[in-house]
């Protein structure tokens, strides 16, 4: 028994320096400004863009892949209704970073509405992929372990955060390549099953943004190539099952106005910025009539978004 | 579970075997190894672990048929007069012969239907369409069950050693279920003989602490092995075969040394975490590599890298072929021809084609496969003719032969030719293979030095591997030399050890090539 015991402090004391040197070197290999520049992964940079606004400024928070950010503009949401959004969209994000971004981002903000774009939804990933970012999550080394080819002493200070995107996640692209169909939302019967990792992932940010306080609304933005009819059963059933908003803007093409022809950048597969503000422009009264968002057009606090609104509109006309 | 270096393997499956097989009384231990093994194989194969049962059962039966049939003749020999039992023996002799015929066939059979089908099929079709005669045979497409190549060797191993009468046929079906199918080794080998690993597997063994550490200690440098040389070597691999067209002959060559690298430190870093695995549960598995880099000779090299191929297809296939009647026949012909020292020779030859065709065969159904057989025969035959003039060569200018610089000399010449072997292996078909090697003899120059740095790899990463190689080379240079690191570690102070631990484990995180940016090489060995 003694010696079982021994073993036991052994193994514990191992493991112990083992944890806490992991965290000494993950303090150190993390970016120490949330800018490219610093060792941010560059499709993550615009998302993390979210760490440089002031504190509990961000109304609606929009989470997603691809199609997120490439169908929502917070800037024109900002111009047209006064309210602040953010998009922690990457590319091909597979839900598990959904849950990271929105945690790491209810540590700062108190966002009233979390939309997740639901293509992510749909997206499989393994176990394993599921582990290690929860473990990249507490040990930032498994994350940003390349930058040691960048390490520097300023590496040794504490962690900020400056930088703010000026489109707020968006991803302006004008680009034109029709779609091939458009019948893409013809009903079939059929529903496709949430895999179950993503279901258990969905449940983990409802209960995040009902602690936070936020609603937890799943918007499908149009897109001939990712979504269909029996996604859109799929994710039906879920939201009446959690009640929860959902609204997908695949099913309402005369009320958006999406044209095939001119609003997509890649056959259907993502709009192009045409697209993006007919959606945008929807989203936006959406969200006004089904929620009470602040308009912060007139106040001093919020200068920098008008000043970044002007920016913005001298790239996106 | 894709690997012996994933996560859930090495996070998840392994640790908690060791724990339930600790935890449970020890006449139960060795049904554990087993329960995990088919958890192992049915988490990477699925259905296909049918397969896997079916070939043990067959195992069994015909190794107890084989078995009957020598205790049923002994009987009868030892009641049948002197005069009658050389007929007896000849009747029990081939009614023996018969049944392994027929297990072996069934066994060898289910490999080669599964594995080279399409190889032979498309042959055949492409042969009859250069006769303008249509398709013939499908060429289908199989899912192959994980480790069949190597438990396929196994039990014919087995059959073929009951046959001989080495060690009576085993009776208990959990041992030789276990001796098919112990995971650490079912995906990459080593390929045991029963009487080496049998009987300990289904012994329940004490867990040991010393084992669990120095399990984990071999574990660890088998995933630095993998993960931060093979990995990252796979991005200037990955460019270099596929655009070879376009790049200077030299990076070709630097490839093939590249992926020579990989495919050791892949496959013996594979074999560091079997090996590994085994030791924390207290048991030894043979070891499928001994420095092969430091081998002089093609012939010395196949007795130091996947070993227990090369001892498989000795035991079975080589001495067999050249003690045989026909071939022995052959040689005495020929001994009489042309001189006492040819007829071992061409009997000696014929067995060693027949190996290495099968060896090339084993690999994988293609072309450059069978290339990279006959490739080795002809280094090896070759090797064997010439050694002895190269020796007499060094007497006669008074060079000591096994001087340092000539055996060095040696050995940086068997690599190179290994690495030409290496190449023809990871091209994309023959073709590929000859063009890459064409190109790497006559289109090369020292000029490529701008190009190298376009090919995935940066200086940080060059440095890495550097510091990454030249830690397996001393590690390789301190066996080759019998010198026990492991033991010489153990006996420091705790908290030494300790520091040593976390900074290989640190070693890992910090420069292994995974996260984006990176793509993992397969286990390259699991696919033959």
């Amino acid at each position: 028994m003694r010696t079982k015991l021994r073993l036991l402090g052994k193994a514990v004391g191992f493991c112990s320096l083992l944890v806490l040197t992991l965290l000494a070197v993950s303090f150190v290999f993390l970016p120490k400004n949330n800018h490219q520049a610093f060792g941010v992964h560059a499709d993550e940079a615009p998302a993390g863009g979210i760490q440089g606004e002031p504190e509990n400024s961000i109304d609606v928070l929009v989470l997603g892949d691809s199609e997120a950010y490439s169908s929502i503009s917070p800037m024109q949401l900002w111009d047209t209704h006064g309210f602040t959004s953010y998009l922690c969209s990457t590319s091909g994000q597979p839900l598990y970073d959904s849950y990271r971004l929105l945690r790491q981002s209810l540590e700062r903000q108190r966002p009233k509405v979390v939309i997740l774009e639901t293509n992510a939804i749909f997206r499989p990933y393994t176990l394993r992929d599921a582990i290690f970012a929860r473990a990249g999550m507490l040990f930032s080394v498994l994350r940003y372990h390349d930058r040691w080819k960048d390490l520097h002493i300023n590496d040794l200070r504490r962690p900020s955060s400056t930088w703010t995107d000026d489109f707020k996640g968006y991803r302006y692209n004008p680009g034109v390549d029709p779609a091939r169909t458009t019948s893409y939302m013809q009903p079939n019967g059929a529903s496709e099953p949430i895999p179950t990792l993503n279901e258990i992932c969905l449940q983990e940010m409802l209960t995040l943004c009902e602690q936070s306080g936020a609603q937890l609304t799943l918007v499908s933005t149009p897109s001939t190539i990712n979504w269909n009819h029996a996604r859109h059963e799929s994710i039906a059933a879920f939201a009446k099952a959690y009640d929860l908003p959902y609204l997908d803007l695949n099913t309402l093409p005369d009320q958006i106005g999406i044209d095939w022809q001119t609003d997509t950048r890649d056959k259907g597969d993502h709009l192009n910025h045409r697209g993006a503000v007919k959606v945008t422009q929807f989203l936006g009264n959406y969200l006004t009539e089904h929620f009470d968002l602040p308009d912060h057009r007139e106040e001093e606090a919020y200068a920098p978004w008008s000043r970044a609104l002007a920016r913005y509109q001298t790239i996106a006309r | 579970m894709t690997s012996y270096c994933s996560l859930a393997y090495l996070g998840l499956f392994l640790p908690a075997t060791v724990l339930v097989y600790g935890a449970l009384p020890l006449r139960h231990r060795s049904k554990v190894l087993l329960a995990a093994s088919y958890l192992f194989f049915w988490s990477v194969s699925g259905k296909l672990v049918i397969f896997l049962l079916a070939s043990t059962f067959s195992l069994h039966h015909f190794g107890l048929w084989l078995d009957d049939v020598r205790l049923e003749g002994e009987r009868r020999l030892a009641q049948t007069e002197s005069g009658s039992r050389r007929a007896l023996r000849a009747q029990v002799q081939a009614k023996s012969r018969r049944i392994l015929a027929f297990a072996l066939v069934l066994h060898l059979g289910v490999l080669l239907a599964l594995k080279y089908t399409a190889f032979f099929s498309g042959n055949l079709n492409h042969l009859l369409g250069v006769f303008g005669l249509p398709a013939l045979l499908p060429v289908p497409s199989f899912l192959l069950p994980i480790g069949i190549s190597f438990y396929t060797l196994q039990a014919a191993g087995y059959l073929i050693d009951v046959y001989r009468g080495k060690f009576p046929a085993e009776r208990n079906f959990g041992r030789l279920a276990l001796f098919l199918a112990f995971f650490p080794q079912l995906m990459e080998g080593p390929i045991c003989q029963y009487d080496q690993t049998a009987r300990s597997l289904w012994e329940g063994r004490a867990l040991k602490w010393q084992n669990v550490t120095f399990g984990a200690q071999r574990i660890l440098f088998g995933v630095m092995k993998k993960v931060v040389i093979a990995d990252r070597l796979n991005l200037l691999i990955q460019s270099v075969f596929a655009d070879y067209a376009t790049l200077d002959g030299g990076l070709i060559a630097l490839g093939a040394v590249c992926y020579t690298c990989q495919l050791y430190m892949e496959f013996s870093g594979a074999m560091d975490i079997v090996i590994g695995s085994a030791e924390m549960f207290g048991l030894r598995l043979p070891e499928n590599f001994r420095q092969p880099f430091f081998s002089q000779s093609i012939s010395e090299f196949w007795t130091r890298w996947h070993i227990s191929l090369g001892a498989w297809f000795k035991s079975y296939v080589f001495y067999p072929l050249s003690l045989s009647g026909p071939i022995k026949k052959l040689g005495n012909r020929v001994r009489k021809r042309f001189g006492p020292q040819f007829g071992p020779l061409l009997s000696g030859s014929v067995a060693l084609l027949a190996v290495w065709l099968c060896n090339g065969l084993w690999h994988g159904a293609g072309w450059k496969y069978i290339f990279f057989g006959l490739y080795h025969f002809a280094l090896i035959l070759g090797g064997s003719l010439v050694a002895p003039l190269s020796r007499g060569a060094a007497d006669r200018l008074r060079l000591p032969y096994d001087a340092q610089p000539l055996r060095l000399i040696r050995i940086v010449r068997t690599g190179a030719l290994v690495c030409i072997g290496e190449l023809f292996f990871r091209a994309d078909g023959l073709r590929a293979g000859l063009a890459m090697f064409h190109r790497m003899i006559f289109d090369s120059s020292l000029a490529w030095n701008g190009a190298f740095w376009e090919l995935g790899l940066d200086k940080h990463d060059v440095f890495i591997l550097c510091v990454a190689v030249l830690l397996v080379f001393a590690v390789d240079l301190g066996r080759e030399k019998g010198i026990p690191l492991r033991q010489s570690l153990a006996d420091r102070p705790l908290l030494l050890r300790w520091v040593v631990y976390d900074a290989a484990v640190l070693f890992i995180v910090v420069f292994g090539a995974y996260g984006p940016g990176y793509v993992p090489v397969d286990p390259i060995y699991a696919a033959f």
